[in-house]
């Protein structure tokens, strides 16, 4: 037992310094040119061709697990490099792309998705809470914003906050039932409220009703107009840019919120009870109020990404947040990898990108969706990347 | 001085079966108190009794000067009672460091805010706590120290059971209720057990301990406080060479033919 | 004449009572009607939940096949003779019967042990694939089609309403079905395993009730009772779509879960709620139509809220 535990510490977990920095820099420049190849993929046979690539690379690193223990331990020991390669290129995305808005116009939806899947991921993945209501909760962000900014003339930036505060409270509206139900029953409150909220913002006057909301102005920042293209260094890019970077700073929020909570008492208080609701009790938790903690930090999140697609779109109707948004955004968490901050991302971004890219077969996306879905949970229910177990700068 | 734990009337009645029959014993600071008793007994229900999983039909619990009945678990905890399962209950999978990192909820004040908005402090506390748990691994049998990035639920069935208490300690209780600690040790195990137990009133002279015990070595090694329960309601109590001689008690372990013999 | 005897503004006052009572009557028999749609749907998440301890989402998907079958087969057999559509009728009820079976047997009991999110998650999934498959196989499958009123026209009237033989044929049907239910659970074997297996899992599974003919009578028989709900609703609304599933899913489980999940009287009496409301939320309520759905879920969560385990249900006490 000791030997084995020491053979894992020892073998690949120092790498040099040299080889982690090559493999920080060349891994997130891989990982940005597999995606940009992705975006630009044009027809079937190029997108299956990536998702060959991508296959065997998975392939490689479960046949080899010291090729992912030695990416791990790279990454874990170069934060400061690791972090400052992928602001770069983050930031310099937009300029590869150019001038296609298409381009931009899936990064951003890809990422307000995988702020929503990081949002539900707090319940889903960490604490085991199936909740369908997180497309409602991402309804009313973006509703609560878009009248506040048609009605009163409120600023995008007063709004974010306003509608993450109105979301917050739902989420501990629909939070309360969960001290009382449980699994099933709970998951049928949370059905229950995704299908109330979207009826009343299907026949609320206030709301437009079916027909929604139009005319949603583009925020600006320090006067300039989001709606305008964006000119860094001479070098102009188009208006999606503005939203490019807005949700992704969005995401970079996400990524904060849940790590840090991951690693606090409070993510193990919720892990704690999806492992055993009993246990976690005779431990002091107060399950019930760690729930609807679950479910306010969800619909937070959730807002957050709510009130930036109504400003990006500039258009909202209730079919933008039905029942079927809130298993999609499932969707991604159970393939991404359930409590795995990296794997969510991955999930959000490869099931916006990849319907869309398969034209054949977008109409076959939901269809697509559902088989997913079971073929996972069946086959690989700890998704793509699994949950680690929390290391503690004890092991890499 | 006034007794740690006070247990008085307590009836515990799920629809039509009484599992605790109108129970009572009180326990002072630094006392162990051995429970034994068939299989059935009643003994696991009090103890869930106790440390508010159930509320009892009847009766009071008493700790620390404050009435607990019918609180709810987490501030039964939070007041310094501890308990191990009889099945022990693990986070599988989790590791062994964290389910006793997790066992320190009650002494750890982190909130949401403070997480998002003071993460250094945050930081701090759990390098606190994993050094609390990693000493905790260390000072009790077995290896459990190098394991301590195992899964919980990978550990042999020894391992879970040492864990448990290990978790239940990490909550600074007052009072530790061990539910058959020993299940599925064998004699070396039970032993070292034995020595963990007492290597604890040594470094604590305040900690009470109740047991439950079917293994007649750990019983006899805490003598001074037996207490037999048979179908739910107590049928002696005192030392363990009094309760062992006791009649009741010989009929409920052996049978009624068996102690007229 | 009424005008001449009593004054022109008692004759209206009469008239609007008449019309209350017509109204309430008429609304009565919806109410009954859709009811014992709900409640049939009910009764299948109930069995199966009682059985498996798993949520099968997608039942309302699987019933809401049964119309669809049914329009192909009487399409295929080309004849619109009553001889025809009872046996279309027949076949597809038979049919969803065994698609239950096979469902259950590739998908559902994979997670029966699993923890209940993933069970649920993935019927829920599957609810998405029946319906997208209708969608995409069935010919224009996106479109409505209309389905055909069973039997019509009028049967008797109360007090001058007429209560036409479809509702009468949704009631006498529920009732029978319901009957032959409660007959089979209780007084064959294989019915009597049903219930033993329902009671206590564990207890089941030691005296060696564990084979799959417990499971697969139960899917079939919960499945073909929703197939008969399907038709029904269809044959009610007189048009189907791909996706009614998915409210016929989510009320009928309300429905199962207000009245407690694996009880027979709950399962009616929930669907007889569920129903109450959406009529009552329709005739008067101010454009209630439209909020009915509204007024139903808020219920499911009032009572969740008040009674976890629903009306009938049996407290669960989890064994520490």
């Amino acid at each position: 037992m000791q030997a084995e535990a020491s053979a894992v510490a020892a073998s690949p977990a120092t790498p040099s310094k040299a080889a982690a920095a090559a493999f920080v820099v060349l891994s997130q420049l891989g990982g940005a040119a597999f995606l940009y190849f992705l975006l630009k993929a044009d027809g079937g046979w190029q997108v299956v061709g990536l998702l060959a690539v991508l296959g065997l690379g998975f392939t490689l690193l479960e046949k080899f697990p010291q090729v992912a223990e030695f990416a791990r331990a790279s990454l874990a020991s170069l934060p400061l490099l690791t972090i400052a390669v992928a602001a770069v290129v983050v930031v310099a995305f937009p300029f590869a792309v150019g001038s296609n808005t298409y381009m931009l116009h899936l990064l951003i939806v890809a990422q307000l998705y995988a702020v929503l899947a990081l949002a539900l991921n707090f319940q889903l993945g960490s604490a085991n809470i199936p909740n369908f209501a997180t497309g409602a909760s991402y309804g009313i962000g973006a509703y609560v914003s878009a009248l506040l900014a048609i009605n009163f003339g409120l600023s995008f930036w007063l709004t974010l906050p306003l509608a993450a505060l109105a979301a917050t409270l739902f989420g501990f509206v629909i939070g309360i039932p969960s001290m009382r139900t449980r699994d099933t029953y709970l998951a049928l409150v949370t059905i229950a409220f995704g299908v109330v909220v979207q009826q009343l913002l299907n026949n609320f006057d206030f709301t437009g009703g079916p027909n929604g909301l139009v005319g949603i102005p583009a925020p600006s920042l320090f006067g300039h107009s989001f709606a305008d293209p964006l000119v860094i260094f001479g070098h102009k890019l188009p208006s999606q840019a503005n939203f490019y970077y807005l949700s992704a700073a969005l995401v970079v929020v996400a990524i904060v919120t849940a790590h840090r909570l991951h690693g606090s008492r409070i993510g193990l208080a919720w892990n704690a009870l999806r492992a055993d609701e009993i246990a976690a009790r005779a431990q002091g938790i107060n399950v019930a109020w760690f729930k609807v903690l679950a479910f306010a930090v969800d619909a937070f999140l959730a807002a957050f990404a709510g009130t930036i697609y109504a400003f990006y779109v500039s258009y909202i109707s209730p079919d933008n947040f039905t029942f079927l948004v809130s298993v999609t955004i499932m969707t991604m968490v159970i393939v991404g990898g359930m409590d795995n901050i990296f794997g969510v991302i991955v999930g959000a971004f490869l099931l916006t990108i990849l319907p869309e890219k398969l034209r054949a077969f977008s109409d076959y996306r939901l269809l697509f969706f559902g088989v997913v879905i079971i073929g996972f949970l069946m086959i690989r229910p700890q998704g793509l990347f699994p949950q680690r177990m929390r290391s503690y700068g004890g092991r890499s | 001085m006034s007794a740690l734990l006070t247990v008085e009337g307590v009836t515990m009645r799920f629809g039509g079966l009484v599992a605790v029959n109108n129970v009572g014993f009180s326990l002072a600071k630094g006392a162990v108190l051995s429970v034994i008793g068939p299989n059935g007994a009643g003994k696991s229900t009090l103890f869930n009794v106790i440390t508010g999983v159930y509320k009892p039909t009847a009766g009071t619990v008493t700790f620390a000067g404050a009435e607990i009945t019918g609180k709810p678990a987490y501030d039964v905890v939070e007041r310094g009672i501890a308990r191990t399962f009889q099945s022990s209950r693990l986070f599988g999978d989790l590791s062994v460091l964290d389910n006793v990192i997790i066992g320190m909820h009650t002494r750890t004040r982190t909130g949401v805010l403070d997480a998002l908005f003071r993460p250094a402090a945050s930081k701090r506390e759990m390098a606190a706590c994993v050094a609390k748990a990693e000493a905790l691994l260390k000072a009790g049998s077995g290896d459990l120290y190098d394991q301590r990035y195992r899964p919980a639920g990978a550990l042999a069935q020894a391992d879970r059971r040492r864990l448990e208490i290990a978790r239940a300690l990490a909550s600074e209780p007052k009072l530790l209720l061990l539910d058959e600690p020993s299940v599925g040790m064998d004699e070396t195990e039970t032993d070292a057990l034995v020595a963990d137990i007492r290597r604890l009133r040594v470094e604590n002279p305040e900690l009470a301990v109740i047991l439950i015990e079917h293994d007649m070595r750990v019983v006899e090694a805490f003598p001074d406080n037996v207490m037999c329960i048979d179908y739910g309601s107590k049928i002696a109590e005192g030392s363990f060479a009094t309760v062992r001689s006791d009649p009741r008690v010989q009929e409920a372990y052996l049978g009624k033919a068996a102690a007229d013999a | 004449m009424c005008a001449r005897m009593h004054g022109w503004y008692s004759c209206r006052l009469q008239s609007e009572m008449w019309r209350m009572a017509e109204l309430l009557i008429q609304q009565g028999l919806n109410w009954i009607t859709l009811g014992c749609i709900y409640a049939l749907l009910a009764i299948g998440f109930s069995l199966i939940f009682g059985v498996l301890n798993v949520i099968h989402f997608s039942h309302g998907d699987v019933a809401m096949t049964a119309p669809f079958i049914c329009l192909a087969l009487a399409t295929a057999f080309g004849a619109t003779s009553p001889t025809w559509l009872v046996l279309a009728l027949v076949i597809a009820i038979l049919a969803v019967g065994l698609i239950g079976v096979v469902l259950d047997r590739v998908v559902i009991r994979q997670f029966r042990d699993a923890p209940a999110m993933m069970a649920l998650v993935s019927t829920v999934a599957l609810g998405i694939v029946i319906r997208e498959s209708i969608r995409h196989l069935y010919p224009e499958g996106s479109n409505p089609h209309a389905f055909p009123r069973l039997v019509s026209g009028v049967a008797f009237e109360i007090a001058g309403v007429p209560v036409n033989w479809f509702a009468l044929l949704v009631t006498v049907l529920t009732v029978v079905l319901i009957g032959l239910l409660f007959v089979f659970l209780r007084m064959t074997p294989l019915g009597l395993r049903i219930r033993a297996a329902s009671e206590d899992r564990v207890v089941a599974r030691m005296m060696g009730i564990r084979d799959g003919r417990v499971f697969r009578a139960t899917f079939f028989i919960a499945s073909a009772i929703g197939a008969i709900a399907g038709l029904l609703f269809a044959s009610y609304a007189g048009v189907t779509r791909f996706d009614f599933g998915i409210m016929a899913g989510l009320l009928g489980f309300s429905a199962a879960v207000i009245g407690g999940l694996g009880s027979m009287p709950g399962a009616i009496l929930g669907g007889l709620i569920i129903a109450g409301i959406e009529v009552l939320a329709q005739t008067f309520v101010p454009d209630g139509a439209s909020y009915r759905l509204v007024f139903v879920f808020v219920l499911v969560i009032v009572v969740l809220v008040f009674r976890p385990a629903g009306l009938l249900g049996r407290p669960l006490m989890e064994k520490v």
